[in-house]
């Protein structure tokens, strides 16, 4: 055989564009907003409890001696009371606890297992690809609330057992995606060098193709945090939430079953508000950091 | 491939994938603790032999692999079993249900389609100037808000504030109509549905809008525009043009639509109290009344299931362009 001279071709390298992504997210100003948002509750996720004026399980009472029972926003109360004495404020701050970890972890599932499932079925194709792929058409054939509701009630609500129900579905779009980002990329010229020079195939998949389709999967990590905030809170409000802690979600419920929801905004308006405002900086960080993964949307 | 085949493809695909979800919401199911005879009865509430006798009659004392290949004769012939709760056949539960979630539902889809095909091929059109990039913004808003907090706050605003709307449920017992408007036919049904469809509509939108967009800015610069804009058609008239060449996408969505729109239906359904499937499942499953549980979220799936195959086969004849793959 004659000597076929072996292209010298790196793959292209991510490194060099980490700054260049803080800057164009920063850059904007929906960015900055998500991004300053995001601070934001890292900051009441983390401090909780020391932030919070009361314990927020306390309950308060009137002078009077009777239960604070959904009091109006006062100076004791900045957004008043619960139906049970509980201050609003309190509980907001700690709920953001549940709404971060659920998002986090989950979100690192979703990614994790999407990733890997697109990699090895776009790298391996023909059966391989059919199998992972007929899976996912599967899990995509469950609606995922439904499913949630059923077996969160059916293995005991908690905040573990809604993050793996979370985990177990939501993979799926990210599997599409990674694996069509895998098909095109191993035609490349840097796939078949290493090919050539004799990688192996978990060399190629995990060394040589995974740095390319990260900053696909981080953008799915973003939307990974949004779809599960959104997913626990629906659960909580559902009745499904985990009995030992407070979220959003739960808040919402607690003001929807004792018809606080009549007269009492104070015991809607926050914990919803803060909902939308998490899962919205999660998708402004996550649309920003979209154009830098792929620059044909860029609207010029 | 041609088309045939490929529907038979498709066919396969989606009986496997039916009896995918079939069993592994048997095997769910198999995951509470105790069996369905100590939900049924309450534990320790008959003598023992008693509960072998029932036990015996539904079946349970016979190895899993039969009780499994029963529980799939029973699903072929309809055989859904009988409720804990209401103790009557599942079925005759579920089958009214399962139509109020339908109509809630084919309307709301509907109707966000039809306003994110107008929206967006409005925002598409008028690319790069500021109208388009704030509504560009504004249009995700809807993406993080919780659709329950929307029912919430709508319901507060109009049902319990201005009192413009009833509160939830489907209809008015024993409605009497007063005026002439209350005269004409589904005008109580609409009063109730007006709340929880806006609420919908909210939350879908975004997507067939996004989608739309994006393909009439796809379109825009394609020849036919160009030429239809040469021979001096006014600027109105070439959207039309490129707007029924850019909507193929949007009604792919469609069917992706409904199998997430199953999500924020048993959500909505649950705020506005409407007796549809999502809300019986819910308090089915809070309940333990497995039967129910179980059959809502089968008839759930096979929705999904089934509009996906129609849907893709609709694509099919829609665009005879596509390659079947």
């Amino acid at each position: 055989m004659s000597s076929v001279p072996i292209p010298v071709v790196e793959a292209p390298g991510v490194d060099h564009a980490r700054w260049a992504t803080t800057r164009i997210v920063l850059g904007s100003p929906s960015g900055m907003v998500g991004l300053a948002l995001f601070v934001f509750f890292c900051v009441l996720a983390v401090a909780g409890e020391r932030l919070a004026p009361y314990d927020p399980m306390a309950i308060h009472y009137l002078p009077s001696g009777k239960v604070a029972q959904v009091e109006a926003p006062s100076r004791a109360f900045w957004l008043g009371t619960t139906h049970y004495g509980r201050d609003v404020l309190s509980q907001v701050i700690v709920g953001s606890r549940v709404a971060f970890i659920v998002g986090i972890v989950s979100a690192f599932f979703i990614a994790f297992i999407g990733t890997n499932v697109g990699l090895v079925a776009g790298y391996y194709g023909r059966r391989v690809d059919d199998v992972l792929m007929r899976l996912t058409d599967i899990v995509f054939g469950i609606p995922f609330l439904p499913f949630a509701v059923v077996l969160v009630a059916l293995l005991r609500p908690s905040i573990w057992n809604i993050i793996l129900t979370i985990s177990c579905l939501l993979w799926r779009t990210t599997a599409r995606v990674i694996r069509s980002q895998v098909l095109s990329l191993r035609e490349r010229p840097f796939v078949r060098a290493a090919r050539v020079a004799g990688a192996s195939d978990l060399r190629i998949m995990y060394v040589h193709l995974l740095p390319n389709v990260m900053p696909m999967s981080l953008l799915y990590v973003a939307f990974g945090v949004a779809w599960a905030v959104l997913a626990e809170a629906s659960l909580s409000f559902l009745g499904f939430g985990d009995p030992r802690m407070v979220s959003w979600g739960q808040m919402l419920y607690a003001a929807y079953i004792s018809g606080s929801i009549r007269h009492a905004w104070w015991s809607v308006v926050p914990p919803g508000l803060c909902i939308t405002l998490f899962t919205a900086s999660v998708f402004l960080i996550g649309r920003e950091y979209e154009r830098v993964v792929n620059p044909r949307l860029d609207r010029g | 491939m041609r088309f045939w085949p490929f529907l038979g493809r498709r066919l396969i695909q989606t009986v496997v994938t039916l009896f995918a979800v079939v069993t592994l919401m048997w095997a769910l199911f198999r995951l509470i603790p105790g069996d369905p005879t100590t939900v049924f009865l309450g534990a320790g509430e008959l003598p023992p032999d008693a509960v072998a006798a029932l036990r015996k009659s539904w079946g349970l004392d016979a190895p899993l692999w039969q009780q499994y290949l029963d529980y799939l004769r029973n699903l072929l012939t309809g055989n859904l079993g009988l409720s804990f709760y209401y103790r009557r056949p599942v079925l005759e539960i579920l089958l009214p249900m399962l139509w109020n979630t339908l109509v809630l539902m084919a309307f709301a889809v509907t109707a966000a389609t039809l306003v994110g095909i107008a929206v967006g091929s409005w925002l598409g059109w008028r690319r790069g100037d500021k109208t388009e990039q704030i509504g560009t913004l504004l249009v995700l808003i809807p993406r993080a808000l919780p659709i329950f907090w929307i029912g919430i706050l709508l319901q507060m605003a109009f049902a319990y504030g201005l009192g413009w709307f009833p509160i939830g449920g489907m209809r008015t017992p024993a409605f009497i109509p007063e005026t002439r408007l209350e005269l004409l036919p589904g005008y109580d049904l609409a009063v109730h549905m007006v709340l929880p469809l806006l609420a919908a509509v909210i939350y879908f939108v975004t997507d067939p809008l996004m989608i739309m967009r994006t393909s009439m800015l796809e379109v825009a610069g394609d020849d036919f525009v160009t030429f239809a804009r040469a021979t001096g058609l006014p600027e109105r008239r070439v959207r039309h043009l490129a707007r029924r060449n850019a909507i193929l996408p949007v009604l792919t969505y469609t069917a992706i639509m409904v199998s997430f729109a199953f999500g924020g239906q048993v959500l909505l359904e649950v705020v506005f109290s409407w007796p549809g499937m999502g809300r019986l499942m819910v308090s089915s499953v809070t309940q333990r009344d497995y039967p129910v549980a179980q059959a809502a979220f089968f008839f759930m799936a096979v929705v999904v299931i089934v509009l996906n195959l129609v849907l893709d086969m609709l694509y099919a004849v829609l665009d005879p362009r596509i390659t079947y793959e």
